[in-house]
């Protein structure tokens, strides 16, 4: 079977849904193959834009400021990357990457607002929500269920951490002691910190319960009273003014449910940052899938691309396969939003790392070919340290229009774009900026597609 | 509180230390044994757990037959954790057949008593029939049998058996220095105390060390002196039971190297390389890795397809044979009296030895031990049953009374026997306990519990030696938060500590994972730093954690 379009997208993490929202809203004939799993619904959901500088440990207080100084001290960041287009004068470079960022942003949260992944947060200031171990982490954006309002600045404010009989991925009384011995070193609020356990038992047993099971559930009707009034007792016991759940709150009632348990209880309710499988992640992957369905786009899932044609320097087409049929589509400009790892975008074995749909060469994060590297001396001795493992730096370079390149600086194709953890030159983990980056880069991707499709239809 | 006068300091918890604490205490001498880290935290825990006929030592009768007779002891005390499996050695050509023959005899000279079958040879269709992924020229196979145990609950249950027999069993103790009057007689051991930062010293009339590759250093801080060879050996550690059946082959340097299903995963080992390093720092090499791998592809071409997980390196701490290469060492053991070389009155040492050994070796000590205290004590160590050894369990039942997997109970089964029940008993009055913590293994809340309170773990770590915990494909990616939160409440600690708990078992699983990474380990480690750096914020903690000796440096 053949078809044709204006724009393919390969990929269908933050970054693919990004570029082929973005074009589909432009009018533009958009089709979007997605092979499996993505790290965008790993996620704990919140939005990271900039959270720490490589090599720095005083986390950013917004990301607008870390913008400003990435873009004079990594001027090869994907977030960088813009500015250095021939087009913009050069007293210009620095706003440009400032502006992009912040308008792509701006972008996301007005776009997922009425989905079920709404977002809270601006560019101005990073947040510090909680996390399920008890820690925090500077990010920029967060969904409105993670909203914990006063708890870290009301000096009454005494928390609950509310766990789950019989649900590991979260155990609230060390949450509870890591947060508190953390807000003591800071000598600020809340300075009453308690844990309690509920029952929530979707199939009648108390064990081996998961966050899918648990937010289905929650999704019904009646659920939220019978939590609300299991914890009646607990916050009077303690006083509570501010209850921290799991990330399990629902998948598409989340926020309905936290406002119906804050009216129920009294408190302010709200949900943690939590690990895969994460439901803040799906809600967050669903809300991108819907905005791209509704802006036009059609998604092809369990499609892989596996092959294209190429003639000079144009891509032609790409071949996908699906279980039972292979089909090829006819475009005009393509995005390469394949993710790392986890996404399969980048993939490797002891002889060195390749892309895997183009079959191109990776480079590591100082721009060094990484088609010949042993991945294990691409990493550091430490395992999780602010260094990070450098592995994770590897990707495509890219030129300013975001089109990945050969090892003399020019790109591969006219028309191929990429976006997200596919580009080189970031290391998401250590500086906070997965799914911003993911944002930004689908977002200039699509921007320069749509006008290399402009030009030449 | 640990009592002060003891009749023998045993320094070492690896197999032979174990093992001699657990003899020593059943013939009722006030023992003590005292490990500088966990029980099993060193060479032991890096072993095949082959408790082998003996067969690569053909050139040492007396070894085989020894071995041969441990191996009927261990399935007679310690069955439930001990599985047997068969092996297939495939030939490409008959120079490889020719070469030794004389192996054939030697192994079946003793296969009644072990129980199982005499060698023979497969022809190639019967081999691939059994490993569809055997190279298909092959011009024909050998067929035999060994068994394997759990070299981890081994040592545990010997320790926890020579505890039940009044000994004590101090872990995070270090040895760091001797008691000696003018008469060069050892009257006391100075030990620091790793969790709690203090100096302990206690009397004993005699000292046992077995040390391991660190037998010399323990010799040396009593100023006295023991020539020993250090010996690294490499494993590569694959996802799952790749094989259906042990392999094993001649490396390309005409040494033996083998493929065997080990527990859920599967064991690629071993190299053989003299080392004059600390053995705390080794990693497994680029080379060895190719060297494994590429040796095993000459009879299974597919094996780099398989997912390799990680590596595990150890120190065998062989007899100091010169002028030999190390497969030509003895694997038999020595146990050097220090008295007797002008050295120091009670120092007792060993040198050499294996784990399939170590019962055999402690009673040979503990027969000294006894001379030297003037008693006159037989050994029962290869008749009493370690703990869990009593009974069989049915699983089916027990499966359908408690309402846990078949599959969860097997793997508790071969890690606990009768002993399981304890665990079991625990989930009825908390239901929640039967929460799979541990996907992998798998590995319920109520085992982690049990392990905590009976099993003195002090760090996730401790854990998976005795649970297997984080020992699967995600390599702890998703357990360690989980187990490490169950820890900090049974052991009621701070919050730092928890988090110290993370870093602690995500730098030891690294350790192994680093050295292999490619393929689909490249997308777990991305997962692993996405949770704990990118969403944990770990990465930025400021909690105290303490560098370990293979991060040092760059
Ligand atoms: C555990 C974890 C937690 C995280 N938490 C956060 C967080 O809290 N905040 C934050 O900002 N970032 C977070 N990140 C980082 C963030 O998730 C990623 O950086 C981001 O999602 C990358 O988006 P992407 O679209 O580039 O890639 P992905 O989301 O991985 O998407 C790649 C897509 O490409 C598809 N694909 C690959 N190859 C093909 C092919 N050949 N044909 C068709 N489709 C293909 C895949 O199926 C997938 O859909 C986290 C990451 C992890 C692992
Ligand atoms: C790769 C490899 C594969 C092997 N495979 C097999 C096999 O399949 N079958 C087999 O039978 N044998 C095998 N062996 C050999 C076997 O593992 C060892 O011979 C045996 O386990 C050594 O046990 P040990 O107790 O003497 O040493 P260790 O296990 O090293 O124990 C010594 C202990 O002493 C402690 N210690 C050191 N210094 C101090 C101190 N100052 N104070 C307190 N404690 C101290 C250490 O922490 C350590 O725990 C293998 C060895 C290697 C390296």
């Amino acid at each position: 079977m053949d078809l044709e379009a204006d724009l393919v997208v390969i990929g269908g993490g933050m970054a693919g849904l990004i570029a082929g929202t973005i074009a589909a809203e432009e009018g533009l004939d958009t089709i979007l193959l997605r092979k499996g799993q993505s790290a965008t619904a790993y996620s704990s959901g919140a939005i990271d834009v900039i959270g720490y500088l490589p090599e720095a440990s005083e986390p950013i207080s917004s990301p607008e400021e870390g913008l400003f100084a990435l873009s004079r001290l990594y001027p090869l960041h994907p977030y960088s990357v813009i500015g250095y287009d021939d087009r913009i004068e050069s007293g210009k470079i620095v706003e440009t990457i400032v502006e992009r960022t912040k308008e792509a942003i701006t972008w996301l949260k007005a776009h997922l607002d009425g989905t079920d992944a709404p977002l809270m947060g601006d560019f101005k200031s990073n947040m510090h929500p909680i996390t399920i171990l008890g820690t925090t982490k500077p990010t920029c954006l967060i969904q409105k269920t993670m909203d914990h309002g006063d708890v870290q600045t009301r000096e009454d404010s005494v928390l609950l951490f509310i766990g789950i009989t019989g649900y590991a991925d979260f155990n609230p009384s060390t949450a509870a002691k890591t947060y508190l011995e953390d807000r003591i070193a800071d000598t600020s609020p809340p300075r009453i910190v308690g844990h309690r356990t509920v029952q929530v038992m979707p199939f009648g047993k108390p064990y081996n319960l998961s966050s899918v099971e648990l937010a289905r559930h929650l999704d019904h009707e009646g659920t939220i009273e019978d939590l609300a009034e299991q914890l009646k007792g607990h916050i009077e016991q303690l006083g509570a003014t501010h209850l921290a759940f799991p990330p399990i709150l629902g998948i598409q009632n989340a926020l309905k449910n936290k406002v119906k348990l804050e009216e129920l209880t009294g408190t302010t309710v709200f949900e943690l940052l939590g690990f895969p499988p994460s439901i803040p992640g799906q809600r967050l992957q669903r809300a991108l899938e819907t905005i791209f369905t509704k802006a036009g786009g059609k998604m092809l899932l369990g499609h892989e691309a596996t092959s294209y044609q190429k003639v000079n320097d144009i891509v032609k087409s790409i071949t996908a396969t699906a279980p039972r049929r292979e089909i090829k589509i006819d475009a005009n400009a393509f995005v390469l939003a394949t993710g790392k790892y986890i996404g399969g975008g980048i993939a490797g074995d002891e002889k060195g790392l390749r892309e895997t749909v183009f079959d191109l060469g990776p480079v590591t994060g100082d721009y060094h070919s990484a088609m010949e590297i042993v991945p294990s001396r691409s990493t550091s001795r430490l395992s999780i340290s602010p260094t990070g493992q450098p592995i994770q730096s590897c990707g495509l370079s890219v030129d300013p229009r975001f089109r990945p390149v050969n090892d003399d600086g020019i790109e591969w194709a006219k028309n191929l774009f990429a976006a997200g953890a596919v580009i080189a030159g970031y290391n998401y983990s250590v500086e906070k900026s997965g799914l911003g980056v993911a944002a930004t880069s689908g977002y200039s991707a699509a921007k320069n597609a749509i006008e290399f499709i402009k030009e030449v239809t | 509180m640990t009592k002060s006068k003891f009749d023998v300091v045993v320094i070492g918890g690896g197999s032979t230390g174990t093992a001699v604490a657990r003899d020593c205490a059943m013939r009722g001498l006030q023992t003590l044994l005292l490990e500088r880290d966990d029980i099993a935290s060193a060479t032991v825990g890096t072993c095949a757990g082959m408790i082998s006929s003996g067969l690569k030592y053909r050139d040492e009768p007396d070894m085989m037959k020894i071995c041969s007779k441990e191996v009927v002891y261990w399935n007679h005390i310690a069955r439930h954790i001990i599985a047997k499996n068969p092996i297939l050695a495939p030939l490409l050509d008959l120079s490889d057949a020719a070469s030794d023959s004389s192996y054939m005899e030697s192994y079946s000279e003793h296969v009644e008593e072990r129980d199982v079958p005499a060698m023979m040879f497969l022809t190639p269709d019967a081999s691939i029939e059994i490993e569809p992924m055997l190279h298909p020229e092959i011009i024909a196979s050998v067929y035999y049998e060994e068994y394997f145990i759990d070299p981890f609950r081994l040592c545990l249950l010997q320790a926890l058996d020579a505890r039940n027999h009044g000994a004590e069993i101090r872990t995070y103790c270090e040895v760091i220095d001797f008691e000696i009057n003018d008469k060069q007689e050892i009257e006391g051991v100075i030990f620091y105390n790793r969790v709690s930062g203090a100096t302990e010293r206690v009397e004993t009339k005699l000292v046992v060390n077995a040390a391991g590759p660190w037998a010399h250093k323990v010799a040396k801080s009593a100023k006295d002196y023991l020539p020993i060879r250090l010996n690294k050996g490499a494993h590569v550690i694959f996802d799952r039971r790749i094989v259906n059946i042990g392999i094993t082959v001649k490396a390309m340097d005409g040494r033996w190297i083998y493929l065997f299903p080990h527990e859920n995963t599967t064991l690629l080992g071993t190299t053989a390389l003299d080392t004059w390093e600390n053995p705390d720092t080794l990693v497994a090499s680029f080379d060895e890795i190719e060297y494994l791998l590429q040796s095993m592809e000459t009879v299974l071409p597919s094996i780099r397809e398989a997912r390799i997980i990680r590596t595990m390196t150890g120190v065998r701490p062989l007899v100091p044979d010169w002028k030999v290469p190390e497969r030509n060492v003895t694997r038999g053991y020595r146990i050097i009296d220090h008295s007797e070389n002008d050295g120091k009155k009670g120092l007792i040492s060993f040198l050499g030895g294996k784990l399939v050994t170590c019962r055999h070796m402690a009673e040979a000590v503990t027969d000294l031990v006894c001379e030297k205290l003037g008693k006159d004590i037989a050994c029962s160590t290869h008749e009493k049953p370690l703990p869990g050894n009593e009974d069989d369990v049915d699983i089916i039942a027990l499966s359908k009374e408690y309402d846990i997997s078949l599959h969860a109970l097997e793997r508790m089964r071969a890690r606990r026997g009768t002993e399981m029940v304890k665990v079991l008993e625990l989930t009825k009055e908390h239901p929640e306990w039967k929460t799979t913590i541990c996907t992998c293994e798998p590995i319920i809340e109520a085992e982690i519990r049990l392990s905590i309170r009976e099993e003195f773990p002090q760090t996730l770590n401790d854990l998976r030696r005795r649970l297997r915990l984080g020992t699967g494909p995600c390599q702890g990616t998703f357990c360690t938060y989980k187990a490490a939160s169950i820890l900090s409440d049974e052991l009621g600690l701070a919050g730092d500590d928890f988090l110290v708990d993370i870093l602690d078992f995500r730098a030891e699983r690294w350790k192994g994972i680093r050295q292999s990474m490619r393929g689909e380990q490249l997308a777990q480690e991305e997962l692993a730093q996405g949770m704990y750096a990118c969403v944990g914020n770990l990465d930025q903690s400021d909690v105290d954690y303490d560098v370990k000796p293979w991060e040092e440096g760059f």
